[in-house]
Formats: structure tokens, sequence, C-alpha cells
């Protein structure tokens, strides 16, 4: 089962589609989760999981507002979808019932 | 020019690439691979980050490749199965064939009637050549093992040569017959770093070459465990040779 970067990095790269490369996921993730992420942390995680097969990455183009330098492109797989429909699925069995699911305010009821 | 939301206020990070820390953030990006230097020096051009911030970001990426790494056995076996104990040892045999060298050619050239070429030059000259077989194949092996992490390796087989050299105090020899095993421990661990592994044919003539040499050891050392922990790295290359 995938660990919880790991389902928000695939949810954020499945999210941002043909645009989905380093810079963009790891703001969208900061922005989502209110959470720092830091490149190393983005980059292993990116690697572990092209090795799973679960997301697929080149080299895309270019551009002036990285200096020149080229963006490293992400793509989730089939099976890296399935992953994180897995990982969803399991979270959402595992949370029926409790205070912080049912109430979303947060307060038990 | 990045613009960051901190706390209400908008901060504007000048780009590192204007500051002259760019030359550190630089220098210190060239530990990453070339085409992952690339993407992340781009990402960090793109984010606006200080250059602190984008030194912090290279050197953790830095650090979790390297500790990926360590996750494998084979740059453990390399360092502190193979580089650190083999130095010490290598060293000892090292010793051991500059007083053989001291006591069967140099008193003959220089004592006796003439150069005359005995038993005791028959087992200097294989002790030579076990020396270098054993450096070599143990060289090799490093090498292959662990590319990536070889400066580890080096590191643990050079801080016991300069520990011994510091303690060396034998009047009659240079400290330099420490290093003997030295040149062919590198030329090993240059051709074990490129090629990986090598032809069957010519590792296990190795291997017999170095465990036959083994055998004239019996009569002065005995079966020394130490002797034979030297041969395993030609066996293993006969173990992972690829087929002519």
């Amino acid at each position: 089962m995938l660990g919880e970067f790991e389902y928000l990095l695939i949810t954020t790269a499945a999210r941002l589609g043909d645009e989905a490369y380093g810079a963009v996921i790891r703001e969208e993730l900061e922005a989502t989760t209110g959470r720092k992420c830091s490149i190393g942390a983005l980059y292993t995680t990116i690697d572990r999981l092209e090795t799973k097969g679960l997301l697929k990455t080149w080299m895309g183009e270019a551009t002036a507002q990285r200096g020149g330098r080229a963006k490293r492109m992400v793509r989730v797989t089939p099976k890296g979808v399935q992953a994180a429909k897995d990982f969803y699925d399991a979270i959402t069995n595992a949370s029926r019932g409790v205070s912080w699911a049912t109430n979303r305010s947060g307060v038990p009821s | 020019m990045g613009h960051k939301q901190i706390g209400g206020a908008v901060m504007i990070a000048e780009p590192f690439r204007t500051r002259t820390e760019f030359r550190l953030v630089d220098f210190v990006s060239h530990l990453l691979e070339p085409h992952e230097r690339e993407v992340v020096l781009g990402d960090l051009e793109e984010g606006g980050e200080s250059a602190s911030q984008s030194l912090l970001a290279i050197l953790g990426l830095v650090v979790r490749r390297e500790a990926a790494l360590w996750m494998n056995w084979r740059p453990w076996l390399a360092a502190f199965g193979l580089a650190l104990p083999f130095s010490f040892l290598l060293m000892g045999f090292s010793l051991s064939v500059s007083r053989a060298y001291q006591q069967y050619v140099g008193v003959t050239i220089l004592h006796a009637t003439g150069f005359n070429v005995g038993p005791g030059f028959a087992l200097l000259l294989c002790n030579v050549l076990l020396l270098a077989g054993w450096s070599w194949t143990g060289g090799f092996v490093v090498g292959t093992i662990s590319r990536r992490t070889l400066w580890v390796s080096a590191a643990l087989s050079f801080a016991p040569c300069l520990f011994c050299l510091e303690r060396f105090r034998v009047e009659s020899l240079s400290r330099l017959c420490l290093l003997l095993f030295l040149p062919a421990a590198l030329w090993g661990a240059r051709r074990g770093w490129q090629l990986a592994c090598i032809k069957r044919s010519s590792a296990i003539a190795l291997a017999v070459g170095v465990t036959a040499l083994t055998i004239p050891l019996w009569s002065s050392s005995g079966l020394w465990l130490p002797n034979w922990a030297l041969s395993w790295p030609a066996w293993y290359l006969v173990a992972t040779a690829r087929k002519a």
C-alpha cells in the first residue's frame, strides 16, 4: 500500500495532468497540505514511485522562467491510479464512524 | 523574481543567480547527477528560492540520495568487509615482502659472491605476485560492487594507511614499504569501476593463480585464515565473470 506522501504526490500529479512537473507539484502540495515539501523528499519519492511503475517521468522543455533549464515531467500510470484508488478506499473504509469523518466540523457529537 | 506571502506580507526573494552565493550553490549542485542538477536548479530558479534555501534543498537531496545507496548491502561489504580490513592485511603483507626482499635479495647482491637465484628468491617472487594478485582483485571487487560509494571505500582504505604510516618505526625500512600494495589495488579499483566484470577465462586463471601462490605460504605461516580471506575476491570474480 502507498504511504501518505506517496498518495499525496500521485493525487497532485493526477490533478495537474499534462502540466505536472517537479516545481509545480511541490508548490501544489505545499498549498493543499499547508506543509513544507523539500526537494529531496519530492524527487526521492518520485524516483521510488517510478521504480514501482506508479509514475512515469521524462525530461520536458526548458523555459526562460527556469533559467533555460529543463523540467522533469510526471505522469501517473494506470498502475499508479489503481494504487491511489486502493489507498483512498482503505482510508475511507477505515474512517467510517469516527467523529472527524462523520462530523466534519471536528466537534464530537 | 520569486514572490512569497508570509504572514500577510509579500516578501520578494532575489533570485539566487544574481547573488554572490550562486557560486557556492552551483558548486554544491555538482554533487547531483547532471540531469537531476539541471532539473533541481531549474525548480529552485522557478520557485525564486534564496541562496541559503537553495543550498539546503540541494544538500538535503544529496544526503537523501547518498543515504539511499546505503540501503543496499554492497556498499557495506565494499567499505567494511573489503576496503578497511584488506588495507590492514595488505599493509602487513607488504611489510613482510619488504623484509623478505631485504633478507634474500639485498643480502645476496650486496654481501654474497654474486646473484644467486635460490629457493628464497622463488618464495619472494611468489609473495610479490601474490601481493599484486590480492591487491588487484580486492581493488577490483571494491570498484565493482560500490561504484557510487567508492569514495567512502577509498577513505576507509586510506585511513589505516595514514594510521600505520604515522606509527611506523622500522629504521631499516622505508615507510613507503607499507604501501607496496597500493598501486595494484588502485589499478584494480579503477578497472572494476570501469568494467564491472571480467572474462570468465581470465577470472579463473587469476583465481587459480592467486590460490596456487598462497600454497607456498603454508610453510612459513601455515593455514593462516587471513591469507585465505584475502583470496575470496579472486573467486568472487569467477562467480560474477561473464562468458567470453
